[in-house]
C-alpha cells in the first residue's frame, strides 16, 4: 500500500542495460570485444573508437570511466592482471555495460566493479576468462546478469567455485536531519520482519501527531537515536516529515491545489483520507472549499467556526496531513527576531528558528510565548 | 548544492607529429613531482595485502581535490582527449570516477601547411571543460556549447592570420625548453601566449560569476553565459536552469513586467558598444510600474522585440519577470526569504534607505498587503513613493511573493466532473448552442442591445442564429427562464439546475458574463483574476462582484503565479 506516490526523478529517466560485452586486450588483435549480449550490439567501428576509453592505460586501471556517444553510454571498469603466464605478461580486460545516450546510469557503476571484481576472482582461480573460448563460459552469465538487471534490478550468480550477488541501488539524495518539533507520519506500510531493535520500539508511536522529542519520551529511546531511526525512515520513503499540528497554525494553499479539482485518482484518495467515518465520504467541493479557504492569517480554529467541518465529515487534522504530504498546502511558520538590543533573547529570536523550534527547545507552550511576544515591541513575528 | 563552476580547463591537440596536452588551468607549479599512483592509494589499506591480490591494484577514489583534478598525469589526459576521428566534430563526454570531462573536439586545417604532400596540416583541438561528475545534463550542455563555440572561434582564427599553428609552436616549445613537468612550462606558456590567457579569463570568469567575456587573439569577442551559475548572485543557493528560464519565457505575457537587478545606467554601461539600438530605448523608458505592453508603446517597439530583449535579460541574469507593481498587488513575504540577524540584507537595505528596519518595513508583509491598503489618504503621495520603493527593493532581492486570486468552477458536490462534458460541448456544439456560444461574445452583445435594423445590415449571417433570441428578448417575464435555459444549454442538467439556485441568474448581464467566462475556461485555476480582466478587458470591480455573486459555484483561492515562481526562493 502506497498512499503517498512519490513521482520519479523528472529531469532524466533511470536506464536500462542494452547490452553487456566483454573486452580483453589481444596479444595479436589488440582490444577486441570476445563476448557481447546481445551480439553484434556495438559494432567493431564504433568499438575502435572508443577502445582507448575501455582499455586504458594504467594509471586508469579500476576506474569507473562512462564515455558518453550519439546514442551509447558505455559504462566499464578496467582490470589488468599482471602473471608472466599470460602473453605481454599481462591480461587486459573490462565488462561493460551500454545504456542509451540520454539515460542515468550511475546506479550501475558499483553493479560494475563487483562484477567485474567476480570475473577476476573467477579468472585468478581458474583461468576463466583466458580459457580457450571464454565466449561459452561467458554468454550465459552475461544472459542472465542483462536479464535479471533489467526485470528484477538484482542477480545471484551462484554457480561455479564462487558466488555473488548484484543489485542496482537506486541513487537518493541524503536525507534532511530530523528535528525536535518535526512530526514523522508513515506513507506506506512499514516493511515486516527486517527493522533493527530501535525501529521497533520507536515505530509503534509513529502515528502523524506525535513529535520526535515525544516519540522519545513515549518509547523510552534516546532522542538522538530516534532521529537517527527516522532518518533512516525517510531515506526509504516510509516516513515524510510534517510540521507539528496545532488548531492555531496557519496554512496557505500552493499553485498545486488547482491539481486536486482536475485529478480524480487524487480526489478519492484525499475524500478516503480526510473523511470522520468510512460509511459517508466528505464531497470533493466542501473539501476544496475548506483548502481554498486557508490563508495566511487564517488559523485552523478560524476554520473551524467558519465552516462546520463535523457535518462535512471532514477530520481537520487529516486534512491538513493530506495537504501538507500532497503539496496543496504548505505550513506558514512563524519567526520571532528581536530588533532592538538584548543580548539574552538574541541567541534564540535570531529570525532562524521557527516558533516551534523555540517552544520545543523551551517547553513553553506556543500560545503562552505568542502572547508574550506580542507584548514585547523589540521582537517581531515575521511569518513566511 | 551542484557545483557547476569548471574544475579545470585542459587544451590537447592532435595532429601527425602526435598528441599533446599544451596548457591546462589551474596548475600548480611544484618542487616534487607527485607520482598519481600515490595520491590515490587508500591510506587505510593494511600494507602489503594489494600485492598478495595483484600488483595493479589501486582503490579508486576521488579525483577531486581542492577545486580541481588530481591523479590523472598529463599523458593519461592528453592520449583521452586526443580522440579518434570518428568522434571529432561532436559532442565528446567522458566521465571518470568523479569528475565529468566534456568537449566538442575541433578539427582544423592549419593554414600553412595545406601545401605539404606528407602531411594532411589537419589538427585536432579539443578544449575540454573538467566538472563534477553530479552536473546535470543541462550544465554539460552549456559547457558544450562553449567549447564549441571557442573551437568555431579558433578554427577561423588559424583561417585568418595562422592563430593556431603559431600558438601551438610557442606553447610546444615552451614544453620543450622545460621537460620538468613540474608546472613552471605552463608558467612560461601563460606568460607568452595569448591563447593561454584567454583559457586563464575564461576560467576565471566561470568560477565567479558565470559570465564569460573575452576576446580572443585580441580579435573575436565572445559572450557566454552559465546560467546555473550567473543567477546565483541573485538567488544564492538556488540552481536555474536554461530550461527553467525557457518555461518562463514561454509563460511571458503582456501584462507582465520586467524587473531590471541592477540601476538602469549600471546596464547600459555594461552594454558593449555594438550593442542593439532597441536594448537602449527599451532601457530608456524602463520602469517597473509599466507592463511590457506599455513598455513596448513607449519604447516604440513591437511586442515581440520586447519579449526578444525580455528573454535575453532574464537569461543574462540582469532581469526578473514580475507582475507591474501597482496599488492593488497582494504580497506576502517569502517563504525562503533569508531574513535573519546574519542576514546582509538588513545593512544594505539600511544603507539605502536610512532611518528604516528591513525588518520592521517587511514584517507588514506577514499578511497580505497592497499597497492601497497601507495608504493614508491624507499624505498620500510621498509615502506611497516611498513604500513603491520598498516593495521594488524587496521585490529585487526575492523578498516578497506576489499573490493572485485564482478562480475555480465547481457547480456540484462531486466538482468538476462536469466541466469534462462541457469541454465536450465545446468542441461538437450543437447548431442551437452555436448561437448561444456566437451570441455570447462581446461584439454581438453589443448588437443586441441596438436596433434590429443596424443588425442587419453589420452582421447579416448571424442574424438567422440571432432571431431566436432576439424574440424572446422582446418577449415578457415569462420567456425569461427560455432565455436562460438557452444560453446555459451546453451545461450539462445538473449543473444548469444548480446555477439556477443563484439569484444573480435572473440579472441577464450577470448570467452572460458568467456563461462567457466559464466558456473560455477561465474558471479552471489556471488564469488569474488580473489575467482575466486583461484579457475580457474587464474591470477589477465588475469581475469581483461577478465572483462574489457566483459564489456558490466558484471557490476563489490566493497563489503565486507559477509562471514567474523561478524567481523566488523555492525548493
Amino acid at each position: 500500500m502506497n498512499l503517498f506516490p512519490k513521482k520519479p526523478y523528472p529531469s532524466s529517466k533511470e536506464g536500462v542495460i542494452k547490452c553487456i560485452f566483454f573486452c580483453e586486450f589481444h596479444h595479436t588483435a589488440g582490444p577486441i570485444i570476445s563476448c557481447q549480449v546481445p551480439d553484434n550490439y556495438i559494432s567493431k567501428e564504433l568499438f575502435d573508437s572508443i577502445s582507448v576509453y575501455i582499455i586504458t592505460k594504467a594509471e586508469l586501471q579500476r576506474s569507473t570511466i562512462t564515455v558518453t556517444l550519439e546514442d551509447y553510454k558505455v559504462l566499464g571498469f578496467p582490470i589488468r592482471i599482471d602473471n608472466k603466464k599470460y602473453a605481454r605478461n599481462a591480461f587486459h580486460f573490462n565488462l561493460c555495460f551500454v545504456c542509451d545516450s540520454d539515460t542515468r546510469t550511475v546506479q550501475y557503476e558499483h553493479v560494475v566493479t563487483k562484477l567485474s571484481d567476480y570475473l577476476l576472482s573467477m579468472e585468478i582461480e581458474s583461468a576463466f576468462l583466458s580459457a580457450n573460448n571464454p565466449s561459452d563460459n561467458l554468454t550465459p552469465i552475461l544472459e542472465k546478469v542483462l536479464h535479471d538487471l533489467n526485470t528484477k534490478g538484482e542477480c545471484a550468480l551462484t554457480e561455479g567455485p564462487i558466488a555473488t550477488h548484484l543489485k542496482v541501488c537506486k541513487i537518493r539524495s541524503d536525507p534532511q536531519l530530523v528535528l525536535d518539533h518535526q512530526v514523522p507520519i508513515f506513507v506506506k506500510a512499514l516493511p515486516a520482519n527486517q527493522w533493527d531493535l530501535t525501529t521497533q520500539q520507536v515505530t509503534p508511536y509513529i502515528d502523524g501527531f506525535n513529535h520526535v522529542a515525544r516519540i522519545a519520551a513515549l518509547s523510552d529511546v534516546d532522542n538522538s537515536l530516534v532521529k537517527a531511526c527516522i532518518q533512516n525512515l525517510v531515506y526509504y520513503n516510509v516516513v515524510a516529515l510534517v510540521p507539528l499540528f496545532q488548531y492555531g497554525n496557519v496554512y496557505c494553499s500552493t499553485p498545486k491545489l488547482r491539481t486536486l479539482a482536475h485529478d480524480n485518482e487524487l480526489q478519492k484518495r484525499c475524500l478516503h483520507y480526510v473523511t470522520r467515518s468510512h460509511r459517508q465520504f466528505p464531497n470533493v467541493r466542501d473539501v476544496f472549499r475548506v483548502y481554498a479557504a486557508m490563508s495566511r492569517g487564517t488559523t485552523i480554529k478560524d476554520l473551524c467556526s467558519r465552516f462546520n467541518l463535523c457535518s462535512m465529515r471532514i477530520n481537520e487534522r487529516k486534512l491538513v496531513q493530506f495537504g501538507v504530504l500532497e503539496g496543496l498546502i504548505r505550513r506558514i511558520q512563524k519567526y520571532p527576531i528581536l530588533i532592538g538590543e538584548n543580548s539574552e533573547l538574541q541567541k534564540s529570536f535570531t529570525g532562524s528558528c521557527t516558533m516551534d523550534e523555540v517552544c520545543c527547545a523551551t517547553g513553553v507552550a506556543t500560545q503562552q510565548l505568542e502572547d508574550r511576544l506580542e507584548r514585547d515591541h523589540n521582537i517581531v513575528l515575521m511569518c513566511k | 548544492m551542484m557545483e557547476v563552476s569548471p574544475l579545470s580547463i585542459i587544451l590537447v591537440k592532435s595532429d601527425s607529429k602526435g598528441d599533446r596536452l599544451l596548457f591546462r588551468y589551474p596548475f600548480q607549479v611544484q618542487e616534487t613531482i607527485q607520482t598519481p599512483s600515490k595520491v590515490r592509494k587508500n591510506l587505510y589499506a593494511f600494507q602489503g595485502l594489494e600485492e598478495t591480490i595483484q600488483s595493479a591494484v589501486i582503490v579508486s577514489t576521488s579525483n577531486i581535490s581542492k577545486g580541481t583534478i588530481t591523479g590523472f598525469s598529463d599523458e593519461v589526459l592528453s592520449s583521452l582527449f586526443a580522440v579518434k576521428t570518428d568522434l571529432c566534430n561532436k559532442k565528446f563526454e567522458l566521465k571518470v570516477n568523479d569528475v565529468r570531462f566534456v568537449s566538442h573536439p575541433t578539427l582544423i586545417q592549419l593554414k600553412n601547411k595545406q601545401a605539404d604532400k606528407d602531411d594532411s596540416g589537419i589538427m585536432l583541438i579539443n578544449i575540454v571543460f573538467a566538472l563534477s561528475a553530479l552536473a546535470s545534463h543541462s550544465v554539460v550542455r552549456c559547457y558544450h556549447d562553449l567549447s564549441q563555440r571557442i573551437g568555431i572561434i579558433l578554427r577561423h582564427e588559424e583561417k585568418r592570420c595562422g592563430y593556431i599553428s603559431e600558438q601551438t609552436l610557442s606553447m610546444m616549445s615552451s614544453h620543450d625548453e622545460d621537460p620538468t613537468n613540474n608546472g613552471s612550462a605552463f608558467q612560461n606558456i601563460l606568460e607568452r601566449c595569448n591563447l593561454a590567457n584567454n583559457i586563464k579569463k575564461i576560467y576565471e570568469d566561470l568560477c565567479s560569476d558565470g559570465v564569460v567575456s573575452v576576446r580572443i587573439n585580441r580579435w573575436i569577442g565572445l559572450s557566454f553565459c552559465l546560467p546555473q551559475k550567473a543567477h546565483q548572485w541573485h538567488l544564492r543557493g538556488q540552481i536555474v536552469e536554461p530550461e527553467d528560464i525557457d518555461r518562463c519565457i514561454q509563460a511571458l505575457r503582456p501584462y507582465h513586467s520586467l524587473l531590471l537587478l541592477h540601476p538602469v545606467e549600471h546596464l547600459i554601461q555594461y552594454t558593449c558598444l555594438d550593442s542593439s539600438p532597441s536594448l537602449e530605448k527599451l532601457l530608456a523608458q524602463y520602469s517597473p510600474m509599466k507592463n511590457l505592453q506599455t513598455l513596448a508603446a513607449d519604447s516604440d517597439l513591437t511586442l515581440a522585440q520586447i519579449f526578444e530583449l525580455s528573454a535575453h535579460l532574464v537569461y543574462w541574469a540582469k532581469a526578473t519577470v514580475i507582475f507591474p507593481v501597482c496599488g492593488t498587488n497582494k504580497y506576502v513575504i517569502s517563504p525562503r526569504a533569508p531574513l535573519n540577524h546574519n542576514s546582509p540584507l538588513i545593512e544594505k537595505f539600511n544603507r539605502l534607505f536610512p532611518g528604516c528596519h528591513l525588518i520592521q518595513i517587511i514584517n507588514e508583509f506577514s499578511v497580505p498587503t497592497s499597497l492601497h491598503s497601507k495608504l493614508n489618504p491624507l499624505c498620500k503621495t510621498t509615502l506611497e513613493s516611498s513604500l513603491a520603493k520598498y516593495i521594488i527593493w524587496m521585490l529585487q532581492h526575492h523578498l516578497l511573493l506576489q499573490l493572485h486570486t485564482y478562480i475555480e468552477y465547481m457547480p456540484t458536490e462531486n466538482g468538476s466532473s462536469g466541466s469534462k462534458s462541457l469541454k465536450k460541448c465545446g468542441k461538437t456544439p450543437s447548431p442551437r448552442a452555436s448561437s448561444v456560444l456566437s451570441a455570447s461574445y462581446p461584439e454581438v452583445a453589443r448588437t443586441e442591445s441596438e436596433s434590429g435594423t443596424s443588425t442587419v445590415s453589420e452582421a447579416p449571417d448571424l442574424i438567422k442564429q440571432l432571431n431566436l433570441e432576439n424574440v424572446s428578448f422582446a418577449s415578457t417575464d415569462d420567456d425569461k427562464h427560455d432565455y436562460q435555459e438557452e444560453l446555459l444549454l451546453d451545461f450539462p442538467d445538473e449543473e444548469r439546475s444548480q446555477i439556477f439556485k443563484i439569484p444573480a441568474t435572473n440579472t441577464p448581464d450577470d448570467l452572460k458574463l458568467f456563461a462567457r467566462l466559464c466558456r473560455k475556461r477561465y474558471f479552471e485555476g489556471t488564469h488569474h483574476v488580473e489575467e482575466i480582466m486583461y484579457l475580457e478587458n474587464l474591470r477589477r470591480s465588475q469581475l469581483t462582484q461577478l465572483l462574489d455573486k457566483f459564489r456558490d459555484v466558484l471557490i476563489t483561492y490566493d497563489s503565486e503565479d507559477p509562471a514567474i515562481a523561478m524567481f523566488s526562493w523555492n525548493s
